[in-house]
């Protein structure tokens, strides 16, 4: 059972950050169907970091900086020139698939993927807490990066909900003419938080690269950009309903690996359509009064307001 | 406290603000005057730094103002209270007014915001509950959310761009009373509008714009409504003509208990029963947002009534669609023609063919047939003598006029039993607007039944045998038109009087 | 853009020209962008592009590869270009495609023994009905339920994959192949070739074929008017009296059985079996060729064979020049991001 809840918990890390990276775009009105590019490019950008400096610190530094460039470009695209937004995301993915896979050939590599290793992120338990049972492991035995997944929820929740900025930037994703009127360039807020959470969702990716797997293999992503931002829909654009949701997608993951194990009547894969289907249900729930920022996917014209 | 000199803007070919001169001094509510399109919103958008102007100078409380943004007018101590509020209906009244608000803090504290909203709540007769989710006031609480958001940020200016066009008699007075004790606060006030009562009632100094440049300026007292009116639209509003009624046919429209909400579910139309005869145009006069729109909406089909029939000829068309009434000879122009009479970026051709094109001539076996498309669209631009390079531009390089002329040719050169005619002449220079009206009475005149909505009292005189007013949903009266009394009409139309019309008047006289 | 619209003046053929230079722009703008990437790998770009046109059009070998590769492209894209025309944004091609592969695979296994063209026809036909259905499922999740076409097709992708892996790993599976896929089809479902000697297939007849339809479709009938309404403005569209709920399950269904048939078309005429995972890149991408024809059928060809020769000509550039095939991936996906750009500034100066 405590193994279960650790892969819980460890599946669900870099989901955290990426889909609170999502939150910020989408809270902006702008769609994040980009996630998986950004997470991927914070991998790889980690990953080739920390081997190439050897300081752990300095990759998870380039994780950052890899998923923000590739949330510019989003941002830069979907803003100043008005690009549909879904699609736009959806070509990031792409280019982030290709680059990084080229940038391991072509640069690393001299056209052959080159093996390259560092030793993951080692847990870090708190001293005391880590030795009490169940929990102690659960909770208090992680690596730094997990750690950090919870301190982004709250500090994504705080910015939201407590501060000026946040209040902004929720505006603009409800009513950027609003904003504009106010004198604040709502444009300039959704770049400002697309490519934030892009940096957010580059920390995902090192989650996977630096804490958990420690080298990039091609779209070693795999989906999970995607399921982050399942998971946003399914804790209604909220950082920690989110964050349950992520969890909730984590024990479905867990729970996928060990069902051989476990003799459950389901196979792997549709144990692996929940997330999908659960969003899906979500959504049709809400039916008509789905909760989604009101100016999502749509362009902001200043001379043109909307 | 305010000088704006010279101010010139153009879109495109349209000059917007032609060398403008404003200058409003402290203490003042300046009334801004002016028919539709006449450049009153470009110039408080060019004062606001919503627009950068191509020329002029503003000066406001000895600082220069130029190629500012909106934040840097605000901090100056601008306020502007759009038409279309900027407020988030998602928040509640305490969060709209922290958005931008600079004193609010980088911590938000929504405690002592909503103090404060309190407070001025108080002092000026605002009436706000702090906590209140914006989207879930009425129209006159989301203004007066504007307004404590200006007052809040120390606007020394407050600029309402036609505050009064939707609400309602009652809240109409609670806003000027509330302009009044702004004034004798010590803050000035621009006041936009094209309604000269208020104006007259509420303003210390008047400016009229005509055509983008300005028309008079005058002190309030010095004035009066004719010659305001006068100013704005350089011609004599004329009393209704005289014109032979009593040639009305049959029955061609019929609507009974017509009832319909908004998409919020708000009963906008409120079971409403009439008719029109053949040879007859019913004008339906009142102030915009009283349940014109979904009227229209209704009868052409567009929207679901909640009860009520409408009948075309007699046969009930309540439960078809758009092409089953317009094949019952139901025509629509409708009140926007930019996105729903017209396709902006489709050609002429395609634009005169687009209503019908599920039949002949337009449609041949599965196919388009472009050719009739084209040869209809040459037949009909020389017929109603539209401007336009060929039938292969597209609608969107149309003037306004022509955009409208456009739409008439394909409703009309279909020979229509009914005409539901949604403001055909918004923002339509004189001539343009002479054109709608002597097609719409050439269709009177060949026996077809018009229902005319127009927000112009003087434009509805001129062309209707009989005219509804709406107020709130409803009619507030019917009065044909050898009958006219300006006064009732518009004391009906501020929700003043009510008659029950009788059955003569609503639903008109057979022919002797 | 005006490819087959009704009017031949000079002025509406400068509108033309206007309107194909956006995507020749990104087009060029791509190669620029990711030459620099090669020359960042201290490769040649002129010397690695020579070799992937030769890698693309070097044989007749190679050309029947690059059109095969192309067909599902076309096929896919163009009623993609539909649905966006009529502003549905079916982003479910993976999916739809997907399971067009799995059904075509189901039927060629499954049903009574008959000759080749009555069983190849039986099983694509299984393909179309299955990508309509998923697609219909995503219109019918819109009707009813009120969510976002982007976000029920996007989310069924997901599930339509699983289907396809559970299905491989269940009866479908090919036992002891060590790798998910399905035994070898009857001989008598596969796909014809069109030239003795070389691997292209009548598949690309077929494609030909429906992006004729598309183009007739969109700019000769009734049905293809109401489309283009729709696209440009919904309020004068209810005021033509088009159902935009009609309208997008009809072009829902279209585009998801055009997709479904390209998913067919691989497995029958390129792998003879259901791989899986054979179905990746081919939704998202047509969704970039979509765009790079401008929404119209008869552009979608060229942009779905540069796709296509792309793709194959990739191959013999990273054999020749040690360039990584990835490179593709991001000609690809810049192409994209530049169309869109474009796109979104001349929107509302578009022929609709």
């Amino acid at each position: 059972m405590t193994e279960f809840l650790a892969a819980t918990v460890r599946i669900a890390t870099p989901l955290v950050f990426t889909a609170l990276g999502g939150i910020l775009s989408e809270r902006a009105g702008v769609f994040a169907v980009g996630l998986e590019g950004m997470m991927l490019a914070g991998a790889f950008a980690g990953v080739i970091t920390a081997f190439l400096s050897g300081s752990m610190a300095a990759g998870v530094a380039a994780s950052v900086l890899g998923g923000a460039a590739m949330a510019a470009l989003v941002a830069v695209a979907t803003t100043r020139f008005r690009a549909e937004q879904m699609v736009t995301g959806l070509a990031v993915n792409i280019l982030a698939l290709g680059l990084t896979s080229f940038l391991l050939r072509g640069l690393l590599g001299r056209g052959e993927a080159p093996t390259i290793r560092v030793s993951p992120l080692s847990p870090l338990p708190v001293p005391g807490l880590a030795s009490v049972p169940v929990i102690g492991p659960l909770l208090f035995r992680q690596p730094v990066l997990t750690y950090l997944a919870l301190a982004a929820a709250v500090a994504v929740f705080v910015f939201l909900m407590r501060t000026r900025s946040g209040l902004t930037l929720r505006a603009v994703g409800e009513n950027p003419a609003a904003v504009f009127a106010g004198g604040v360039d709502p444009l300039r807020v959704r770049m400002l938080a697309v490519t934030c959470g892009g940096a957010l969702a580059g920390v995902g990716g090192a989650v996977l690269s630096l804490q958990q797997v420690g080298t990039f293999t091609d779209a070693m992503t795999n989906g999970r950009g995607y399921l982050a931002l399942a998971a946003i829909i399914v804790g209604r654009w909220m950082p920690f309903g989110t964050l349950l949701a992520c969890l909730l997608f984590g024990a479905a993951d867990a729970l996928q690996l060990r069902v051989q194990g476990l003799r459950l009547p389901v196979s792997s894969y549709v144990i692996q359509m929940t997330p999908y289907v659960v969003s899906l249900a979500m959504l049709a729930g809400f039916g008509r009064t789905a909760q989604l920022p009101a100016a999502i996917g749509t362009a902001f014209a200043r001379d043109r307001p909307s | 406290m305010l000088r704006m000199l010279g101010i010139t803007k153009s879109y495109g070919a349209v000059r917007a603000n032609r060398g403008i001169d404003l200058v409003v001094p402290p203490r003042t509510i300046l009334g801004l005057l002016g028919e539709n399109g006449s450049g009153k919103t470009t110039l408080m958008n060019v004062l606001f730094g919503l627009v950068s102007p191509d020329a002029g100078t503003i000066v406001f409380n000895d600082h220069p103002l130029a190629g500012h943004t909106p934040r840097e007018a605000l901090a100056a101590g601008i306020g502007m209270i759009h038409q279309h509020f900027m407020l988030v209906p998602a928040m509640t009244v305490t969060e709209n007014v922290m958005l931008g608000w600079d004193a609010a803090g980088r911590w938000l504290r929504p405690a002592a915001v909503a103090e404060r909203i309190r407070a001025a709540s108080h002092t000026y007769g605002l009436d706000l509950e702090p906590d209140a989710r914006v989207g879930a006031l009425p129209l006159g609480g989301q203004q007066r959310v504007e307004i404590v958001k200006a007052i809040l940020r120390g606007a020394e200016l407050l600029i309402l761009d036609e505050p009064t066009s939707s609400l309602s008699p009652p809240e109409v007075s609670g806003l000027l009373h509330v302009l009044r004790r702004l004034r004798d606060e010590g803050r000035s006030v621009i006041f936009i509008s094209h309604k000269l009562g208020e104006v007259l009632d509420v303003c210390d100094e008047v400016v009229v714009l005509r055509d983008g440049a300005v028309a008079g300026r005058t002190r309030a007292s010095d004035t009066d409504r004719a010659k305001l009116a006068r100013m704005m639209v350089d011609r004599d509003v004329s009393a209704p003509v005289a014109r032979e009624g009593g040639a009305a046919g049959a029955e061609r429209l019929v609507v009974a208990d017509l009832a319909a909400n908004d998409a919020t579910g708000v009963e906008r139309l409120g079971g409403v029963s009439f008719s029109v005869r053949s040879g007859e145009v019913l004008a339906v006069a009142g102030v915009d947002g009283n349940g014109q729109a979904e009227l229209v909406d209704v009868i052409a089909g567009l929207r679901r009534p909640t009860r009520g029939h409408v009948f075309v000829d007699g046969a009930d068309v309540t439960g078809r669609g758009v092409t089953g009434r317009r094949q019952a000879g139901l025509a629509h122009v409708p009140a926007d023609r930019h996105t729903t009479g017209l396709v902006a970026d489709m050609t002429v051709t395609e634009n005169l063919a687009f209503r019908d094109c599920d039949g002949p001539p337009f449609r041949r076996g599965p196919w388009l047939d472009f050719g009739a498309m084209r040869a209809a669209a040459s037949e009909r631009i020389a017929r109603f003598a539209i401007r336009v390079g060929g039938p292969d531009v597209p609608a969107r390089t149309l003037s306004g006029g022509n955009q409208q002329k456009l739409v008439l040719a394909r409703e009309l050169t279909r020979h229509p039993r009914v005409l539901v005619a949604a403001q055909p002449t918004r923002g339509l220079d004189p001539g343009a607007t002479r054109f709608v009206i002597d097609e719409v009475l050439a269709l009177r005149a060949s026996g077809g039944a018009v229902l005319y909505v127009s927000t112009e009292l003087e434009e509805a005189l001129i062309v209707a045998d009989r005219i509804a007013v709406m107020y709130r949903g409803r009619f507030a009266g019917v009065v044909r038109r050898d009958a006219v009394d300006i006064t009732r009409l518009g004391l009906m139309m501020s929700g003043a009087l009510t008659e029950s019309p009788d059955a003569a008047a609503l639903y008109g006289r057979k022919a002797p | 853009m005006t490819v087959g619209a009704p009017a031949s003046r000079p002025r509406v053929e400068l509108a033309a020209v206007r309107a194909l230079a956006p995507p020749l722009l990104a087009v060029l703008l791509a190669f620029a962008v990711t030459g620099v990437l090669i020359v960042a790998a201290g490769k040649n770009p002129v010397l690695a592009y020579w070799s992937l046109a030769h890698g693309a059009f070097g044989s007749w070998d190679r050309i029947a590869v690059g059109l095969n590769r192309a067909t599902p492209y076309a096929l896919t894209g163009v009623g993609i270009a539909l649905c966006f025309r009529a502003r549905v944004i079916n982003i479910g091609g993976e999916g739809q495609l997907a399971l067009g592969g799995l059904a075509a695979t189901w039927v060629a296994l499954h049903m009574v023994p008959a000759p080749r063209p009555v069983a190849t026809l039986f099983a694509l036909g299984g393909g179309v009905l299955a990508g309509a259905a998923w697609a219909g499922l995503a219109a019918g999740i819109r009707l009813k339920r009120g969510v976002h076409e982007v976000l029920a097709t996007l989310l069924l992708n997901f599930v339509g994959l699983l289907i396809v892996s559970e299905a491989l790993q269940g009866d479908l599976g090919e036992p002891g192949a060590g790798f998910p896929q399905s035994p070898l089809l009857p001989n008598a479902s596969w796909l014809g070739r069109l030239v003795a000697g070389t691997d292209l297939h009548v598949g690309v007849l077929i494609a030909l074929a429906a992006v004729a339809v598309a183009h007739v479709a969109l700019w000769r009938t009734p049905f293809g008017f109401r489309l283009r309404i729709l696209g440009a403005s919904a309020p004068a569209a209810a005021y033509a009296g088009i159902s935009p709920a009609r309208a997008l399950v009809s072009v829902m269904l279209l585009s998801g059985g055009l997709a479904g048939l390209a998913g067919a078309i691989e497995v029958l005429g390129v792998h003879y079996r259901l791989i899986d995972g054979f179905a990746h890149g081919f939704g998202f991408n047509a969704v970039a060729i979509a765009l790079l024809g401008g929404l119209n059928p008869l552009a979608v060809l060229p942009a779905g064979l540069f796709f296509g020769f792309l793709e194959t000509g990739a191959v013999a550039m990273q054999r020749a020049v040690g360039v990584p095939t990835p490179l593709v991936a991001v000609i690809q996906g810049l192409t994209m991001v530049f169309v869109l750009s474009a796109m979104g500034l001349t929107a509302g100066r578009r022929r609709v």
